[in-house]
């Protein structure tokens, strides 16, 4: 198998100089894809991932003198970056910011509308500035639109693009489910809009603008509802584990502390085969449960049957012996088991980030590292996220060529800094009090020997 | 006429379902040419409900109108010599083959990409499976749900006491399709600058477990791990009912305490135990209680104006799929393509993923009938005669 010298995006340079995960996230990626990527943020306008809700937990629940350089979200979403921490709200800032602009390939960012207008940031002044970059603003409803000037975050965003409506227990109230959801969409769209737009510029010799919406992104993952709505009128419909064809379908409980196993039956032949799993060979030929239109009416005592089998067993043998007969099913894995599963593990999905003993974070961290494999270009980790303002000499001094007094000046005037002036708060709160108010399920104190990173 | 980025790729997708065929229509939506590959009972997705009127003819499938928008599309039988060096032949000539085989399928027939790219060293190939080509569960069956539960991220949705949850619909094979365009298009770029094509392995376990990056790194900074829902204490970035529906709301934004105080009304929610993150986690039960009082009578579309017009709070409303159909700021975003089809007819179909107005997304044709393009894919673009399509079609072979 060819394997190529070089990462496809090397010579690329990109500025990061969006917040949170979705423009971060996919820098991160175009960083591993080989890019150099630039990540800015405000003196006191930290990255959100830097502290608060969204940030994650502390090594070791230790804040040290640096939190801000710390948090575990922050240091996946962001690896592989340099930092220039610069003040866009001054003039003097958004100059350093120009010149970057001067010598970059992409930029990706998410302020609002107004406020890019107003630095003379949006897209045709950017073009003015270098006719070749690409840009790729993403917003939570893009621009233009009745609700183009709305706040907008990926929790209430995910009731208001039609997930809510669809997702919850059957019968129940609608429910938001996982994290941020929409915000992955756009990572992978932002990727994917910087990735056309090189390609369109190698091309025809000029760079594009992409203008992302999360709302809309959301919108189209429940387009078959939506169609359903347009061609049939029929409702939304809030049907928990279950499918609107395949009977049985759902997530029980094994033997073990909150383990669970889901499965999903798709034909009779499965359904012939589960029944052998569960040592009850002549329900296959009994006539309340023999077809998937009687399963699906009789879901509910064909539940309690499979649940009396999968509390005899743990989550992992229930998903391995259904497995084995054919029958599709898995075990819920939670935060921990992600580490420990043999497929991700053969797959390397997550891999060992490597910190210089400065940073005291100890040498290696696992974070996930991308969904693909490339056969010719094996793709792995570079360097951590950069801490806040690390690169801002580098930037400086060797991509903008700024002399020694200009950079002491923009020092001296409080426009590149290396340490927030206004910090993100970071809960001061023991492990075991998170577990008490339900923050948490549970932490393992010897999770460093469980890893084979002590 | 403005360029289209990928109008001098060609792309053959043998994918089915959901995921693959998403990833392959980006694609064709940027320009490339995509013939679709079926085989002779059709794409799966033609007997996925929903159908057009409730008929579940293969030709009105939603889902496969949805996501085969803008392909040409051929039948073809693989299990037929004839059929796998026709589709040799098509592989010879593209760019990128994108599919969504059981592993090891297209090497049983001789098709694998070692196979393939001995005749076109340039090709992509991109695999879009539950999970993927490697490891132990690579042979696994599954399904929607068992990619959610295996990605983790079941265990964090629904509530503590409760059985983990699912998400509505069919999340990970739109997760899968998106981001193997991610995919599809870094190998492409590698192409054009390198010189080299490569297979591209995507595993749908992989993609969704990707997006756990609050959830995932907590175990390794300090052995964390989260769980699902506690039953009260956390109203807001929850959904909660009003008059006529269900809203959600956080704190940020562009509101301070104060605003979001004087949004819903109540004079007690300006009491200091309510204006810090701490405050609100003990009062919960409190701040539910004036929340859910102060909306009762006000309805969705009044609560979600207000609150981000003029308070500019992070706001939300659960729609439905039919509020989806009329959103007026879809329409403003051109979501929606108009698309005359020969058997549904004219319909409205979701489109536009995102806007790049120099290089936009164009619609070019609804998605192709079981073999519409026989005739002209075969014959034009492989040069075979008459004579020669009827014998392989008498064969079964097309």
């Amino acid at each position: 198998m060819i394997r190529m010298a070089k990462k496809p995006l090397e010579g690329i340079r990109v500025i990061d100089s969006s917040y949170v995960f979705a423009g971060p996230y996919a820098t991160g990626l175009l960083g591993d894809l080989g890019a150099e990527v630039i990540k800015i943020e405000g003196p006191s306008r930290p990255d959100f991932t830097r502290g608060g809700a969204f940030s994650g937990l502390l090594p070791d629940n230790e804040a040290r003198s640096d939190p801000w350089n710390r948090m575990s979200t922050f240091n996946l979403v962001n690896r592989g970056k340099k930092s220039l921490v610069v003040d866009l709200a001054r003039k003097e800032g958004r100059e350093v910011l120009i010149d970057l602009i001067k010598v970059s390939d992409v930029i990706v960012e998410n302020f609002t509308p107004r406020v890019m207008r107003g630095w003379g940031l949006d897209y045709p002044n950017m073009k003015k500035i270098n006719p070749g970059i690409v840009m790729v603003s993403n917003t939570g409803y893009g621009r233009g639109g009745p609700y183009s000037d709305y706040p907008a975050q990926a929790t209430t965003q995910e009731a208001t693009h039609g997930l809510a409506a669809v997702t919850g227990y059957r019968g129940g109230e609608p429910s938001k489910a996982g994290q941020s959801y929409v915000d992955f969409l756009a990572a992978w769209a932002c990727a994917s809009a910087a990735l056309l737009g090189l390609r369109y510029r190698r091309r025809f010799g000029r760079g594009l603008w992409a203008d992302i919406g999360m709302y809309q992104l959301g919108c189209y993952n429940v387009s078959e509802y939506v169609l359903d709505s347009i061609a049939n009128g029929a409702p939304g419909e809030r049907i928990g584990n279950r499918h609107r064809q395949f009977a049985p379908q759902g997530c029980y409980r094994c033997a073990g502390s909150d383990a669970w196993c889901a499965l999903s039956v798709r034909d009779d032949a499965e359904w012939g085969a589960l029944c052998g799993v569960i040592g009850q060979p002549e329900l296959a030929g009994d006539q309340r449960y023999s077809t998937a239109a009687a399963r699906r009416a009789n879901h509910d005592a064909i539940d309690a049957i499979i649940a009396r089998w999968t509390a005899t067993v743990n989550k992992i043998e229930a998903m391995e012996r259904l497995q084995a007969a054919g029958v599709a099913a898995g075990a819920v894995l939670d935060g921990r088991d992600l580490h420990f599963d043999p497929q991700l593990k053969a797959r390397g999905l997550v891999e060992m980030v490597r910190f210089p003993a400065e940073r005291e974070m100890g040498p290696c961290r696992p974070i996930i590292g991308r969904p693909w494999k490339f056969s010719a270009m094996p793709l792995a980790l570079r360097d951590p996220a950069p801490t806040f303002g690390q690169h801002n000499r580098e930037v400086l001094r060797e991509i903008l060529g700024y002399d020694e007094s200009r950079c002491a000046a923009l020092e001296g005037a409080g426009i590149i800094v290396d340490k927030p002036v206004k910090a993100r708060e970071v809960p001061n709160m023991s492990m075991d009090q998170r577990v008490a108010i339900g923050r948490l399920a549970y932490w393992d104190a010897d999770y460093k020997e469980r890893l084979g990173i002590a | 006429m403005l360029p289209a980025t990928l109008d001098d790729v060609k792309v053959l997708d043998l994918s089915q379902g959901l995921a693959g065929p998403i990833c392959a229509k980006i694609l064709a939506d940027f320009g490339a040419d995509v013939v679709k590959v079926e085989p002779p009972a059709g794409d799966a997705a033609r007997s996925m409900a929903p159908h057009f009127g409730n008929d579940s003819h293969p030709e009105k499938s939603l889902i496969f109108l949805l996501a085969n928008l803008n392909k040409r599309g051929v039948r073809l039988n693989l299990d037929d010599p004839d059929g796998r060096e026709l589709l040799r032949q098509m592989a010879r000539t593209s760019d990128i083959v994108v599919e969504s085989f059981e592993p090891g399928y297209l090497a049983s027939l001789g098709l694998d990409y070692a196979a393939l790219a001995r005749e076109n060293p340039g090709l992509i190939l991109i695999s879009i499976t539950p999970f993927g080509q490697t490891g132990p569960y690579s042979a696994y069956q599954s399904e929607e749900i068992v990619t959610y539960a295996l990605s983790g991220i079941m265990s964090i949705s629904g509530m503590a006491k409760r059985e983990p949850l699912k998400h509505g619909g069919m999340q990970s094979q739109y997760e899968g399709g998106l981001s193997g365009a991610v995919g599809a298009l870094a190998a492409l770029y590698a192409r054009d600058v390198l010189g080299e094509g490569q297979h591209v392995d995507v595993s749908l376990h992989d993609v969704v477990a990707s997006t756990l990056v609050i959830h995932q790194p907590m175990y390794g900074w300090v052995g964390a791990v989260q769980g699902r829902r506690q039953p009260s204490g956390n109203s807001y970035g929850q959904v909660q009912r009003c008059k006529d529906g269900y809203f959600i709301w956080q704190t940020g934004g562009g509101a301070d305490w104060n605003d979001i105080a004087e949004f819903f009304g109540p004079e007690a929610l300006k009491e200091e135990r309510f204006s810090t993150v701490a405050g609100r986690a003990v009062h919960g039960e409190d701040l539910d209680r004036l929340v859910i009082e102060a909306t009762r009578d006000r309805t969705m579309q009044e609560l979600f104006r207000t609150a981000s017009e003029k308070y500019h709070m992070l706001f939300g409303v659960v729609q439905e799929p039919a509020d989806l159909a009329q959103c007026p700021h879809l329409d403003a975003r051109d979501f929606f393509q108009e698309v005359d089809h020969p058997v549904i007819g004219r319909i409205k179909v979701p489109f536009r993923l995102w806007s790049m107005p120099d290089a936009p997304a164009v619609y070019r044709r609804p998605a192709p009938l079981l073999g519409q393009h026989n005739t002209e894919v075969f014959g034009d673009l492989l040069g075979l005669d008459a004579c020669r399509m009827a014998t392989l079609a008498a064969k079964g072979v097309i």
